[in-house]
């Protein structure tokens, strides 16, 4: 008797646990296949694409990469510094100003700290994309917009209220009297500030930079309103684009968008262990 | 002693002067801009004239911006349903001992909400293609040729359609949050009702469900902040067509305002996203709140 329910138990375990392997195995090759398909594709040729869209590349060509590459109407390079030189300028102004804002609205008292606090907090409750007429009206007016360094502000200031607040609840777990202890050596408060609580501040700050580097990277809709020179325009923008010069030749656009992928693929499955747990930190505290 | 390590005011001021000024130059001034204009009537030109409410009469009666805002409740709860839905149910596979390759699951689920929603789309977008896309060339491979359509052109399925893409990019990242929170759980509490005889699913709902709900309750607001909104997917794979059939309120506004060049309309709409976004956010919040709190009482 008992040992016959050990056998159905185990068939039942073993039943459920093909079940449940099946379904996450399923779930994981539909998040990365497309990602293979379009690598392999792109080593197609249009004709051959279009011939068989499944079917792995027969005379695997790199007809695709040197046509985008060559063609100089596409603007694919410009358009991959004009991302990497923004997203980078964005993110270490980003993690210099949370650090700055998020330690002095933490540790110093004054009389406007609580409006700061409250003025960031809104900013991140704010729906961004409310405002993506009126910053369109406002940069038009300044004579700001379609310049090289447009997209810094829209991309500095929505990400700085998640930096702050990351930056403020780590400050807090510092203990004061490092600083006290400081200021009696002498330390003044930039030197404290950067040669003390900067290095242990760290792990926080590479958490925020995490974070900004793919939304900066990713960014869309405010590219798209304040950027129209395409000497300027950022990869997602060209992106689109392409969308219209290659409407047929998918094997052209697919590779196309594994060059733009790429920094980011390669940056995610380097440090994917890292990048999954500063994007779950900054999800779930700010 | 706090005294020894206060910096003077000067110092502070310089510290922030320039992240503040800019913050308060890209998010409160457009604000401010946004609804002083959508009190006139400027279709982007030098002429502007004031019509005090006209606008916002008119934005009462858009039935567009109307079915815009629908959509995006819509996509709201899809993905509330579909992301966070699966995304625990996926949790909970992942978390059995019978589970194997628990790292790749996670590297590989959370893959795709890092890559641009531009991407995302245009991927969809080939798969959904009427001569080259995945849907129709396996249909035709199983010899069903007669279900072959242009999806994107069906007014009737396009919304599902775009929120297929949207629900399967994030089913990763929330599946991700909610195994961190679920990681914290000590195993005595599971074990302690396994051999109190209690099933997978009672544990799920009983024990896993109420000691993670926090986690959750975060996962419900960024999820309904992300799809209120969206805006990137929609524009790529079909700009709120056929017809207004997929129409949400960012994208409602950008063609208002880009497409028509009305600025002063367009304005209106803005301020409206906002108020509506808010509403919406702080809503569900209370909601939440007063739901959780009837159960602890």
């Amino acid at each position: 008797m008992d040992a016959n329910y050990g056998q159905t138990h185990k068939v039942r375990r073993g039943i459920a646990g093909f079940f449940m392997n099946f379904v996450l195995l399923a779930f994981s090759i539909s998040c990365i296949f497309p990602l293979v398909w379009m690598l392999y594709s792109s080593f197609k040729e249009k004709r051959a694409f279009n011939a068989d869209v499944m079917g792995l590349p027969t005379k695997p060509t790199l007809i695709n990469y040197t046509r985008i590459l060559s063609n100089s109407d596409y603007h694919l390079g410009q358009s991959m510094w004009n991302s990497v030189r923004t997203t980078a300028i964005s993110i270490i102004l980003i993690v210099a100003f949370s650090f700055i804002v998020g330690y002095i609205l933490s540790r110093v008292k004054f009389k406007l700290n609580r409006v700061l606090y409250i003025m960031f907090l809104m900013g991140m409750l704010i729906p961004i994309h409310s405002l993506l007429v009126p910053i369109y009206i406002v940069f038009q007016r300044c004579g700001i917009s379609n310049q090289w360094f447009t997209l810094l502000l829209p991309y500095v200031s929505f990400g700085l209220p998640m930096g702050i607040f990351l930056v403020e609840g780590y400050v807090k777990t510092i203990p004061i009297s490092l600083e006290e202890a400081a200021a009696i050596d002498g330390s003044s408060f930039s030197y404290t500030l950067w040669h003390i609580i900067f290095p242990i501040c760290q792990p926080i700050l590479v958490t925020v930079a995490i974070i900004q580097v793919f939304s900066c990277w990713n960014e869309f809709s405010f590219a798209l309103v304040l950027i129209k020179d395409v000497a300027l325009q950022t990869v997602p923008l060209a992106l689109t684009q392409f969308k219209g010069q290659f409407a047929s030749d998918y094997p052209k656009q697919m590779a196309a968008m594994l060059l733009t992928m790429a920094p980011i693929v390669v940056l995610y499955f380097a440090f994917s262990k890292q990048i999954i747990k500063g994007m779950v930190a900054g999800a779930v505290k700010g | 002693m706090l005294n020894s390590i206060k910096p003077k005011g000067r110092t502070v001021f310089l510290y922030l002067v320039i992240p503040v000024a800019a913050f308060i130059f890209t998010v409160f001034i457009p604000l401010i801009t946004s609804l002083v204009y959508s009190f006139f009537d400027w279709k982007g030109g030098p002429n502007k004239s004031f019509i005090g409410l006209d606008n916002y009469a008119q934005l009462f009666k858009d039935s567009t911006f109307w079915l815009a805002f629908s959509h995006n409740i819509y996509l709201v709860i899809a993905c509330i349903i579909g992301q966070i839905g699966i995304a625990f149910v996926l949790v909970l596979m992942i978390n059995s001992r019978l589970v194997k390759l628990k790292t790749m699951h996670r590297t590989f689920g959370f893959f795709p909400s890092t890559i641009a929603a531009v991407c995302i789309g245009l991927i969809w977008n080939m798969i959904y293609h009427n001569k080259y896309g995945l849907i129709n060339s396996f249909l035709e491979a199983i010899g069903r040729k007669d279900l072959c359509q242009v999806w994107l052109n069906n007014t009737k399925l396009v919304m599902l359609l775009v929120t297929i893409p949207l629900i399967w990019q994030y089913i990763g990242y929330y599946m991700v949050i909610l195994l961190s929170a679920i990681s914290s759980i000590s195993t005595e509490v599971l074990e302690s009702a396994e051999i109190d005889g209690a099933t997978g699913f009672q544990k799920a709902i009983y024990i896993t469900l109420p000691l993670i709900k926090n986690t959750v309750l975060v996962c419900v607001t960024l999820c309904i902040a992300g799809n209120m909104k969206a805006f990137d997917n929609i524009y790529v794979m079909t700009a709120g067509g056929p017809g207004n059939a997929s129409m949400v309120m960012a994208m409602y506004g950008y063609q208002v305002s880009f497409g028509q060049s009305n600025m002063g309309y367009g304005s209106c709409i803005s301020v409206a996203i906002f108020v509506l976004s808010l509403i919406v956010i702080g809503g569900s919040q209370f909601l939440i709140n007063y739901i959780t709190r009837e159960k602890e009482a």
